[in-house]
């Protein structure tokens, strides 16, 4: 049956997320390329940024809502903003969806605080996305939850050069309610994409997960 | 994963029948378009599809536009797990291929707009191809 399903799901031409219902209860997410799900999510350690209205956003603020979070930088003409634009669309998508968006938060993380001001990075995530945060912490902290996640970044600040080089893993990182690294998105993103799996994904985990 | 897909990308727009072509000497473009700006940003990256339509390589070696103090042509690449920009210091086109720039992969980096640009502007971008051909190519502002 579970052969059957995914051999249907290829000769549909994508690699969708789809259930699997036994018995009429119980359903599993078909492993693809777009989502890797961690089968024993891993509670994340404490870490503490400062978010764009300029309050603390520490492991607290994770509890009780999916996180996906991004990791960027504002002066990044072309894969940040294609994310962010992304991740606004799948925004709406779940929005749209039965359970709604309300125990959902999306989070851009910028690497770089140097130039991320607060303020600045206030303006360029609620242009995405009203409901988008922007959070920024010093780089021990940046490096406490990169680290946890498997994330990596490197700001080349370089003396004399206003647009110096960034570079960040591109992956989108999901969080959930109790804090839990459980799932990552891995690049080209699409939002139906990750949409669908994550819509799924909440309906498995369900009451388990808060 | 990521070059895949544009390679992919690359093949499907290839195949696909050319409209509204800026033409010129052979080198055509289309669906040239330039990401509206988030307030207070200073840089933002333009995107199209070359095509190379004469049996000869052709090299482009640099892009200028009136609306922005500075055009460089970047590839965004992955190193080490992380994602960055490189400067591309020049592309050569295959004879009788296309080539597309599109978000996680070649794009020309805007820097410093004279304007504030929004969804539906229009931004005139020059390409400058070896041998001296300079192709006009309109791009429009989407969001």
């Amino acid at each position: 049956m579970i052969a059957a399903v995914a051999l249907a799901a290829m000769l549909a031409g994508a690699w969708l997320a789809a259930t699997y219902r036994e018995n009429s209860s119980r359903a599993i997410l078909l492993p693809d390329q777009v989502m890797t799900l961690f089968p024993a999510p891993r509670p994340l350690a404490a870490f503490a940024f400062t978010d764009h209205e300029n309050r603390v956003f520490d492991l607290s603020r994770l509890k009780g809502k999916w996180s996906f979070l991004f990791f960027g930088y504002t002066h990044c003409p072309d894969i940040c903003p294609t994310t962010l634009a992304t991740l606004a669309r799948a925004h709406e998508n779940i929005a749209k969806s039965t359970a709604g968006a309300k125990d959902v938060q999306f989070v851009f993380i910028s690497v770089d605080p140097n130039r991320d001001t607060v303020g600045k990075l206030g303006q360029y995530v609620t242009y995405f996305d009203t409901s988008f945060l922007g959070v920024t912490g010093d780089d021990a902290q940046l490096g406490k939850l990169a680290a946890q996640l498997g994330a990596a970044y490197l700001v080349a600040i370089t003396p004399g050069m206003e647009n110096y080089p960034v570079y960040h893993t591109a992956a989108v990182f999901l969080v959930d309610p109790r804090a839990r690294y459980h799932a990552v998105f891995a690049p080209p993103l699409d939002a139906e994409g990750i949409s669908r799996r994550f819509e799924v994904l909440r309906e498995l985990e369900g009451p388990k997960a808060t | 994963m990521r070059w895949r897909h544009a390679v992919f990308a690359g093949l499907i727009l290839a195949l696909t029948p050319i409209a509204a072509a800026t033409e010129e000497a052979g080198i055509s473009v289309r669906d040239a378009w330039v990401r509206e700006t988030p307030p207070g940003m200073a840089m933002t990256a333009g995107y199209m599809v070359l095509q190379n339509k004469t049996s000869r390589p052709q090299v482009l070696v640099a892009a200028s536009s009136s609306g922005f103090e500075t055009v460089m042509i970047h590839r965004t690449v992955v190193k080490q797990g992380m994602t960055g920009m490189e400067h591309a210091p020049q592309i050569e086109l295959l004879p009788n291929a296309s080539l597309l720039f599109g978000p996680g992969g070649y794009h020309l980096m805007l820097l410093n707009p004279k304007r504030t640009l929004r969804a539906g502007d229009r931004v005139d971008i020059a390409l400058e191809f070896r041998g001296g051909l300079v192709l006009p190519v309109a791009c429009e502002v989407r969001k």
